[in-house]
């Protein structure tokens, strides 16, 4: 097992690119190595971050990693004090109690026995509990649990049996040769009360066999199996304190994401493809699964919205869109370049300032917005320099989320030249998919890049801007992905709404926002899909009572009002219709 | 006497009532508007005659009158239906022996297309707003001049998925071609644009006054939807298309936009299909027992439909319906 883990990371580690083990070598040495360790600790051992997800979930993750993980540190410590100060490797208490026995070793420390039992006691009610949620997953907050394979199933069940048949092993031990502490002593003396001497020492071996061969299958499917994870969230670890990330293209790094992860199946239940439209073979832990074996299908790694829910709640973290995103790349067809020839020397800008303002085509296509833009300018006496008015090139976003990396390259260059050469410090814009690939990928030195929420909000705190406030006016906000999980803008829009009436709060709200379904990412599903889930989020925004719904996306705004015989507005209209 | 109740006193709902009346059963058009004749009172002329739509709304209103056996309530809106009785939004429960449905359709909202700047650019219209110009003889820009271009876009909320409006809305077409040639009429220097995605002629007359809008009117066809309008300097309209024929795009600058917008199913639909158990279709629209042989019965005994409830129709064909329903219902009756 030791062996095939270390040929991976070593392999993986040496495909690494030259960029990522300069990153490796500055980190060895930084201060990053002792915070990891320390995250080892916590999220390896302890769980902490499933904890905060879900409390039952956490402690059965616990109890099994940190109680495992003491039963072999504490019985090794035991295994030592017998045997005394010499080599003893670490696997060597796992027949301790066997071997012991057999040769007449006075096995008795009290304290040893107890705190044992205890640890496994503790594991046990783990596995009681994994048990208990493979039958009813509902009932520990899971409302699906993952769809294993078969290795995984063979892996899963051999780790079921390991601990409960240890007990039994341990208390037959116990029945026959005493010792215990009160867990299988108790159960020991219990045993030779009931059963005949003859029966235990004939179940003796075989149950030492038993456990033994539920231990060696488990070990040897773990490297191939989900229990890679186990190992593998170490390292990963310590690679991303020293800023490791997945990007853009496929690399040696992301084998670490891959198998990191345990198929715990969080990231289903938020997954509104599964809670909606009852799709449910595409899920992060479904897509990381078939991209570790190299089954993964175009129409599994298309079929995700991107809007990050799954990420938010995922207990490793794992970079759950960006690995898609490159896997969608490697899976892309190579298009004709040439097509973009035309950009070269397209200039259709209008306008001089030093604020920019960039629509992007989907404001283009919501000319509400385009005005209530204009509208806000002029009163704050804004000099607007509008990059696309009158047309322009698309941000790129919506190429990179398919995959079309290169494509979406040719318009990135085009746009950033033409931000340059006009020479302004602001760029502002209404589309949340356009500000995230400026912000991200641009660099746009020089060039503040600001969404409208932020630049409006900015005008009214300076005192730019001038609103009418009236309590009557009800509002209620749908947080765009990418506005909200993308690029962390919450409080901005929320803080406008509230200088001008009443905001309503959803249900799923800021991190936990649902996603109106029209996503650029998807381009599986079909209208009618998406209309059911915009149909599902305009419901949860009329409950509130609100009398106009708000967001803060162009792509947002048609969705929503496909769903809604509501009025569905931009953050920029009701700015513009409450102008003093 | 039998008694029977029609909901919806449009031209299919008021032909039903005089076939009905004169085989003498006692008839009560519910009118939810303060009068009769639906939507073809705010058309101007019908394609492909143009017969001013004030005729064929007369010849139907003397027939009623003539009827003694007829009642119409105005202002009266169904809001629960059954073979044996329809409930009035004012609460009051009127019974009967059958019931006849012929509430037709509702224009599609053309706001909802906003990147066609419906409700945002005063020089944008729909064809329902157009007819109403024409009632008026009053065919003007916003500011009172003439227009010099004018382009007239196909499909606004029907064959399009992005708004949840698969089906094809049939009459715009040669609604199309017809308000294109009463354009060019009123000011023939104007150059008229029609932007289509096919165009359907499929009644009898209609290609041929396709036909004529080309070689006689001079009226032009471009295939290719337009994918946004936007305001120019000199407050025209912006148009940009694809002439997908050519396979380029285009920009041009006009100084009318007319929607054709589609016929979309009404709201109401949804009740019947709770509250009285009758079927609807995909689109939205009723679903007839049959679409030959029982087109005018719905799958509830007792409740029968006409008009463009069940699909998108001209009107003839909402004529046509109204009579078979009237048929279907004595039948019916006749043989309870």
């Amino acid at each position: 097992m030791f062996a095939a883990i270390i040929i991976k990371y070593v392999s993986w580690l040496r495909a690494l690119p030259k960029s990522d083990l300069v990153l490796l070598g500055k980190g060895l040495v930084s201060p990053q190595t002792m915070m990891a360790i320390w995250e080892v600790v916590c999220e390896s051992l302890l769980h902490r971050r499933i904890f905060r997800i879900n409390k039952r979930l956490g402690y059965m993750h616990m109890s099994l990693a940190f109680g495992w993980f003491l039963l072999i540190v504490v019985g090794w410590a035991e295994t030592v004090a017998y045997l005394g100060a010499r080599w003893v490797p670490l696997q060597g208490h796992v027949f301790f109690k066997y071997f012991a026995a057999l040769n007449g070793i006075n096995t008795h420390i009290a304290i040893f026995d107890f705190v044992m039992d205890l640890l496994l006691m503790f594991v046990l009610s783990g596995v009681a509990l994994a048990w208990y949620k493979r039958r009813n997953s509902a009932k520990l907050g899971m409302k699906r649990a993952t769809q294993h394979i078969f290795f995984d199933k063979i892996a899963l069940t051999a780790l079921w049996f390991v601990f409960p048949v240890r007990l039994i092993a341990e208390s037959i031990t116990a029945a026959i040769y005493g010792g215990g502490g009160f867990l299988t002593g108790g159960i020991g003396k219990l045993l030779s009360m009931v059963v005949s001497d003859n029966i235990l020492e004939w179940a003796y071996e075989p149950i030492w066999w038993i456990y033994s061969l539920a231990l060696g299958v488990f070990f040897m499917a773990m490297p191939f199996s989900r229990y890679m994870h186990i190992f593998t969230e170490i390292p990963l670890i310590f690679l991303r304190h020293y800023k490791l990330r997945p990007q853009d293209k496929e690399k040696s790094y992301d084998n670490f994401e891959v198998e990191a992860c345990s198929r715990c199946g969080i990231c289903i239940d938020p997954c509104q493809l599964q809670q909606q439209l009852g799709i449910h073979d595409v899920q992060s832990v479904y897509f990381l699964r078939d991209r570790r074996y190299n089954m993964l299908q175009q129409k599994i790694a298309h079929n995700c919205l991107m809007c990050g829910r799954c990420e938010q709640v995922c207990p490793v973290g794992i970079n759950l869109n960006t690995l898609r995103l490159n896997s969608r790349t490697s899976m892309r067809n190579i298009p004709n370049e040439g097509r973009y020839n035309y950009l070269r020397g397209k200039d259709y800008s209008m306008g001089e300032g030093r604020v920019g303002y960039f629509a992007g085509c989907m404001t283009l296509l919501t000319p509400n917005t385009l005005h209530a833009m204009e509208k806000i300018f002029t009163a704050a006496r804004e000099n607007v320099w509008w990059a696309d008015k009158d047309g322009g090139v698309c941000c790129g976003r919506p190429m990179k989320l398919t995959g079309e990396t290169d494509s979406a390259q040719n318009m990135m260059d085009f746009n950033k030249r033409l931000f340059k050469q006009h020479d302004i410090t602001t760029l502002v814009t209404s589309c949340p998919i356009c500000l995230r690939v400026f912000r991200e990928e641009y660099n746009l030195e020089g060039i503040e890049v600001l969404h409208h929420s932020e630049y409006i909000l900015r005008l009214i705190q300076q005192g730019r801007l001038r609103i009418k406030y009236n309590a009557e006016q009800t509002f209620t906000y749908h947080d765009p992905c990418e506005l909200g999980r993308g690029s962390g803008i919450y409080e901005e829009p929320r803080a406008v709404i509230e200088a001008i009436g009443k905001l309503l709060e959803t249900e799923h709200n800021r991190k936990n926002a649902l996603c109106c379904g029209s996503s650029l990412a998807n381009t599986v599903i079909d209208d009618k899909q998406q209309l059911s889930i915009a149909t599902n989020v305009a419901e949860e925004m009329d409950s509130t009572g609100a009398k106009t719904l708000v967001t803060a996306c162009p792509l947002c705004k048609k969705a929503i009002a496909r769903g809604t015989r509501s009025k569905v507005v931009d953050l920029s209209e009701i700015v513009a219709g409450n102008l003093r | 006497m039998k008694h029977i109740i029609i909901i919806g006193g449009g031209v299919a709902g008021m032909q039903c009532a005089s076939e009905l009346a004169q085989q003498g059963v006692r008839v009560t058009i519910l009118e939810k508007e303060a009068d009769t004749g639906g939507k073809v009172k705010n058309w101007h002329k019908l394609f492909p005659t143009f017969t001013p739509a004030s005729d064929v709304l007369s010849g139907l209103r003397h027939k009623i009158a003539k009827a003694d056996n007829i009642t119409i309530k105005t202002g009266c809106e169904a809001t629960q239906v059954t073979p044996n009785s329809v409930r009035l939004a004012s609460g009051e429960e009127l019974s009967c022996d059958a019931v006849v449905i012929a509430t037709g359709y509702t224009l599609f909202d053309a706001r909802i297309k906003e990147e066609y700047g419906y409700g945002i650019y005063d020089n944008v219209i729909t064809a329902a707003d157009l007819e109403e110009m024409f009632n008026k003889n009053d065919v003007r820009l916003a500011d009172g001049r003439v227009p010099r271009r004018i382009a007239i876009l196909h499909c606004v909320g029907s064959r399009d998925e992005k708004v949840c409006q698969r089906h094809c809305s049939k009459v715009c077409c040669v609604t199309g071609v017809k308000q294109a040639i009463e354009l060019k009429q009123l000011f023939p220097s104007a150059d008229v644009f029609n932007f289509y995605m096919d165009i359907r002629m499929f009644g009898p007359g209609y290609e041929e006054m396709y036909r004529e809008a080309q070689q006689k009117y001079n009226v032009h066809f471009v295939r290719g939807r337009i994918s946004e309008v936007s305001p120019t300097i000199d407050n025209r309209l912006q148009i940009k298309a694809e002439d997908t024929l050519t396979g380029r795009p285009l920009k041009i600058g006009v100084d009318m936009l007319v929607l054709l917008i589609g016929m979309r199913a009404n709201d109401m639909n949804t009740t019947l299909e709770t509250d009285s158990g009758l079927q609807r279709q995909a689109s939205g629209f009723m679903q007839p027992k049959d679409a030959f042989l029982g087109n005018a019965e719905s799958n509830v005994e007792g409740i029968f439909y006409a008009g463009a409830i069940t699909a998108p129709k001209n009107v003839a064909e909402a004529l046509c319906d109204g009579a078979t329903a009237a048929l279907r219902v004595s039948d019916w009756l006749r043989n309870k």
